[in-house]
């Protein structure tokens, strides 16, 4: 049957045109100029892409964008991982207070990002109100440089984004803990295999599809995080911080290098649909599997 | 909830796994809550507090007076109304454009219907970052920087793709055979969306509203970058300004901290009368509870 779905799809697909196709296409024209933010005439060309490769800064943001988002993804399976299985386990060992052990990591993911950097920012804090420092300070002699210091700022920055994210990873994989069968627990059991064997033969192999969906997930929003960043650290300390949408921020706002900022914001748009193309073969990968 | 009994018959060893659990339920509860309870704590300190040396997890004595100040004295009142005006348009006008579009590609079959669905996600999947250097020099010479509608307009694309895919999966779960009866009956395509899908998918509309409305609370980049008037600003921006300045120090600190709880109670809140239904939603029904 085929039908004009023009009316329905026109309202919705006039916004994603007019505010989100439209400029995608602008930014990656302007990226071939030399545009200012303030105006005025520019020129064409390649400049501002000479420069992005061969600017350390930029670099420097590219590789730190990479170790925020790597580090945020390795440690959100992890626990994520970890917490899904022991609810699980809890719920069918019929434990109670599941839901409030739920509902308290769940709460982090709500908060709005900015919030959650002002939060970790107060915490951490090495002046007189930071209550964490005081008591490492107690327990070990000497407080923790957790945002001052070049090497323990982004590290900081990533427990704070897997504090806020972990929750996420954990439903979805729980999710995936409740498609597995139970005969394929019960067969394993009568081959005598311990919980270990359970969990490597039985559990991993079936949640594999969901691993990887959810990673590449959570690989893009670790790439896309800005709000968190400027609450916590600005980019600090000494830029140590300054993820790639931060660089792209700095480069358009503060420099007034509409061409040169439009070029990192490329280069973010390409890492977001490379992801995007892993994650569609995934899906594909996934059905056919199914 | 269905009881899979543990097979392995030694209750010792069972309870000292049920111990093991909760002791790491402990640990991850504390953790996760440790850094909420905290801001909530330094926000009933007093200004003086905050300075006194070691520094104490309660405040000396519970006093409201910062949270008075800060919602008598400074601008985040406007700051609240500023948030849930921008959240109540975006997530109504984002619902009204996105359902048409979630019911054809549910129920009518057109060229590249399959291909325009995943070029959804791409959308979705692209930092806002990125659109909006363009949409702020657009705005400049539009006039529409520093306006809540020029605001408005970029929250609903943003979460238009997200909002489709999720009612295509409601709408998927209603037969099909419902709206055909409809049809025969002599209704035209929107009366059955409106008379017959939308009524049923009410659990989807809710869905969609809730994640909007989380969504749209936290917004950053966009307001971020198009909004620099102060009385303009929502709380998720607002509350930076609630950062210590140069001039006052350390001063202002149990206000950052009063802010932040007022900028995230609204979600906490909301997400904890409704977590049951969340936690479903996000889950596709698997878990329940």
């Amino acid at each position: 049957m085929q039908e004009a779905p023009l009316f329905w799809l026109l309202p919705a697909g006039l916004f994603l045109l007019v505010f989100y196709t439209w400029p995608l296409l602008d930014v990656i024209r302007l990226s071939f100029t030399n545009a200012s933010l303030i105006g005025g005439d520019y020129e064409y060309g390649f400049d501002s892409y000479r420069r992005l490769f061969r600017d350390p800064a930029t670099m420097r943001s590219l590789q730190i964008t990479l170790i925020f988002a790597g580090g945020s993804v390795l440690l959100k399976l992890t626990l994520g991982m970890l917490l899904a299985l022991a609810i699980d386990a809890g719920v069918k060992r019929g434990l109670k207070g599941m839901v409030v052990v739920r509902t308290s990591i769940l709460a982090a993911w709500v908060i709005p990002g900015v919030i959650v950097g002002v939060l970790w920012k107060l915490l951490l804090s090495t002046s007189s109100h930071g209550l964490l420092n005081y008591w490492i300070s107690e327990a070990f002699g000497t407080s923790v440089p957790f945002l001052t210091d070049t090497r323990l700022a982004l590290l900081t920055a990533i427990l704070a984004n897997v504090w806020r994210g972990v929750a996420f990873t954990m439903i979805i994989l729980y999710a995936g803990l409740q498609k597995i069968p139970a005969e394929l627990y019960e067969a394993a059991r009568i081959d005598g295999a311990n919980a270990w064997a359970r969990f490597r033969y039985v559990t991993l192999p079936q949640l594999v599809p969901v691993v990887f969906v959810s990673l590449v997930l959570m690989t893009i929003s670790g790439v896309n995080t800005f709000d968190l960043i400027v609450a916590l650290t600005e980019g600090g300390p000494a830029r140590a911080t300054e993820v790639i949408g931060l660089s792209v921020y700095q480069q358009v706002f503060k420099f007034m290098n509409l061409g040169r900022g439009a070029a990192v914001a490329v280069l973010l748009l390409a890492i977001n649909l490379l992801m995007t193309l892993v994650y569609l073969w995934l899906l594909r990968v996934n059905r056919q599997a199914d | 909830m269905e009881q899979t009994q543990n097979h392995v018959g030694n209750p010792r060893l069972r309870l000292l796994g049920n111990i093991g659990l909760y002791l790491g339920f402990a640990v991850a509860v504390t953790i996760a809550l440790f850094p909420i309870i905290m801001v909530v704590m330094l926000s009933m300190k007093s200004r003086t507090e905050v300075f006194t040396w070691p520094p104490t997890f309660l405040p000396q004595s519970f006093n409201l007076s910062t949270y008075i100040y800060v919602l008598t004295e400074t601008t985040i009142g406007r700051m609240l109304w500023n948030s849930v005006f921008l959240t109540t348009f975006s997530v109504l006008g984002c619902i009204l454009v996105s359902a048409p579009a979630a019911y054809a590609f549910s129920r009518l079959r057109f060229r590249f219907d399959k291909q325009l669905l995943l070029l959804l996600l791409v959308y979705q999947m692209i930092s806002s970052m990125v659109i909006a250097i363009p949409l702020y020099r657009y705005y400049e010479q539009l006039n529409l920087l520093d306006s809540h509608l020029g605001v408005i307009l970029i929250y609903i694309t943003v979460e238009i793709p997200f909002t489709v895919w999720l009612l295509k999966g409601f709408f998927d779960s209603i037969p099909a055979s419902l709206d055909e009866a409809a049809r025969i009956d002599g209704a035209s395509r929107l009366q059955v969306l409106r008379l017959v899908i939308l009524p049923l998918a009410m659990p989807g509309l809710a869905a969609a509203l809730i994640f909007n409305v989380i969504s749209s609370w936290s917004q950053f980049i966009i307001p971020f970058i198009l909004l620099q008037r102060s009385e303009l600003l929502p709380i998720s921006i607002g509350v930076l300004n609630f950062a210590p300045g140069q001039t006052e120090g350390e001063v202002t600190i149990p206000y950052l901290a009063a802010a932040s709880v007022i900028a995230m109670l609204p979600a906490v809140t909301m997400f904890i009368i409704l977590q049951r239904f969340i936690v479903q939603a996000l889950t596709g029904g698997a878990v329940k509870g």
